[in-house]
């Protein structure tokens, strides 16, 4: 091989920033750094670059280490995926300013930084999103979740002419609002999310996707805020959330992409991972209209527990089901406002 | 070509009933069909076979994990098996999960639709059409080419005839 690797790891200095519960704490600390392979001195066609950064990504342990390169190459090439990049883009050599492009995007990778959030974007169903850390990245998960709401709301609207609402809460980068915006025309969506980071891209993807008439978005926490939430919405035909599910005690294992990248409000429901939810549903009916949804992603273990806990503690809800996700695990609790 | 199955079977229309494989040890729930699978069916070819929910098998892998939240992943390839045919498509065409499933299955419906039907199967019928048009458009483009090089020839000639041997140019 022509290109040479850097002959030793360099470690420096660097100021990093870890999480202690909801805090940041910044302070400096000795880190090896990954070393990126040295940009080549002459050209290097796509397909190189690929194979480099592939196998620079395996030797240091990163995950995904063929998608990785892929992805960010191809969204530097203006695709989306490299299956759809023509055969001759890929043959031919990169310009210098591309080449350094692509070192510059793949070196971030090596410290474990989500793909989504290197190229800024991601696609969720037929949208795509901008990304930015720490905004939670949308699961696939979640596609399903939208079809589950899609299908409900659809065939509400066939009985009545009034416009419907949706509440959604902890919008994140606007995933779930956006999605059922923009299958259904006729829909008004607001969301809410504790954190401004999430409240401002979510808002900004919604002026990208022209859909900022119908959503409109508010810097609240579903906790702390429950006063003025109470005040502000009413009668939604259905209540949507992906809300931070996973449990305390399982936040230190995850992997590095989602612990250092990711906001961990976003993902920390507390002990058994229900704190959120249930703080939703002891509200869902007074936002609701009768007979309205409440549609939840939650981890596998839940839906038995928030049956029992609704069952026991909220009198205006009904359990109506679990669904399944594609990989088969429970995934998505639909409850419903008890007609009064 | 065409396998000993029955039309009629693929002219089932779906159910509702969409069946996942569980994760073992937990009990097998049923979630209805997505609402797009009673939709599907690409406007260009809408004779194709409908395929019931339950002759699928589909696979998405997510690592060992709970998924959800606990995994951000970018793989997502769908894995779309035919059961009684053992036709497997795979799809892994976008970023979307969720599109990918759609196109996995229009995919399926194309290549059942060839394996049922053989040559008359849509997909077949297409292609020949298509390779029909290409054979008439060269054949067209072939005789403008000869009548154009026949005019020249005569214009070259009638040239010859008014003007002085070394000017001759065809």
């Amino acid at each position: 091989m022509w290109w040479r690797r850097t002959l030793s790891r360099s470690c420096r200095w660097c100021l990093g920033c870890r999480h202690s519960g909801a805090k940041r704490i910044w302070s400096f600390h000795y880190r090896a750094l990954r070393s990126a392979p040295a940009v080549p001195a002459g050209r290097i066609t796509a397909l190189q670059a690929l194979d480099i950064w592939k196998r620079h990504f395996e030797e240091e342990g990163v995950t995904e280490a063929e998608q990785s390169s892929q992805y960010i190459i191809a969204h530097l090439l203006g695709a989306k995926t490299i299956e759809s990049v023509e055969r001759q883009r890929l043959t031919e050599f990169l310009s210098k300013e591309k080449m350094e492009e692509v070192w510059q995007l793949c070196s971030r990778r090596l410290s474990r930084m989500p793909v989504q959030y290197i190229i800024e974007e991601w696609d969720f169903r037929d949208l795509t999103l901008k990304m930015r850390p720490p905004v939670f990245i949308p699961r696939p998960e979640t596609e399903e979740l939208v079809e589950l709401v899609l299908t409900d709301l659809k065939s509400r609207s066939a009985d009545t002419e009034t416009r419907q609402t949706c509440l959604e809460v902890g919008c994140g980068s606007g995933a779930i609002s956006l999605s059922l915006l923009k299958s259904l025309p006729q829909l008004e969506a607001f969301a809410l999310d504790r954190s401004q980071d999430a409240v401002d891209l979510s808002r900004e993807n919604a002026l990208r996707l022209g859909l900022q008439d119908r959503l409109r978005v508010y810097h609240m926490d579903v906790i702390k805020d429950a006063e003025r939430i109470l005040g502000l919405f009413s009668s939604v035909s259905a209540l949507v959330s992906n809300p931070p599910y996973l449990f305390s005690e399982d936040m230190a294992s995850l992997e590095p992409e989602i612990f250092r990248f990711e906001d961990h409000a976003a993902l920390d429901g507390g002990e058994n991972g229900l704190t959120v939810i249930r703080q939703i549903l002891t509200l869902a009916s007074d936002f609701l209209l009768n007979s309205g949804r409440v549609y939840l992603e939650v981890d596998p273990r839940h839906p038995p527990l928030i049956q029992r806990w609704v069952e026991e503690n909220v009198e205006g809800l009904q359990y109506v089901e679990t669904q399944n996700d594609i990989s088969g695990r429970p995934r998505f609790c639909i409850l419903q406002k008890a007609v009064t | 070509m065409s396998l000993l199955i029955p039309f009629t079977r693929c002219l089932l229309t779906v159910t509702g009933r969409l069946v996942r494989r569980s994760a073992p040890g937990l009990p097998s729930l049923t979630p209805p069909a997505p609402s797009w699978v009673a939709a599907a069916g690409k406007k260009e070819l809408p004779d194709l076979p409908v395929v019931p929910e339950e002759e699928l098998e589909e696979q998405f892998v997510r690592g060992s994990g709970p998924g959800g939240q606990a995994t951000n992943k970018t793989s997502n390839c769908v894995v779309l098996k035919h059961i009684p045919t053992g036709i497997v498509v795979k799809c892994h065409q976008t970023r979307s999960v969720d599109i990918n499933r759609k196109r996995a299955r229009e995919i399926m419906r194309e290549r059942l639709d060839v394996a049922y039907k053989g040559e008359l199967s849509e997909v077949m019928v297409k292609k020949k059409e298509s390779e029909l048009r290409k054979q008439e458009k060269r054949k067209r483009v072939n005789e403008n080419l000869e009548r154009k090089r026949l005019f020249k020839k005569t214009l070259a000639a009638d040239t010859h005839i008014h003007n002085k041997p070394e000017d001759d140019a065809v």
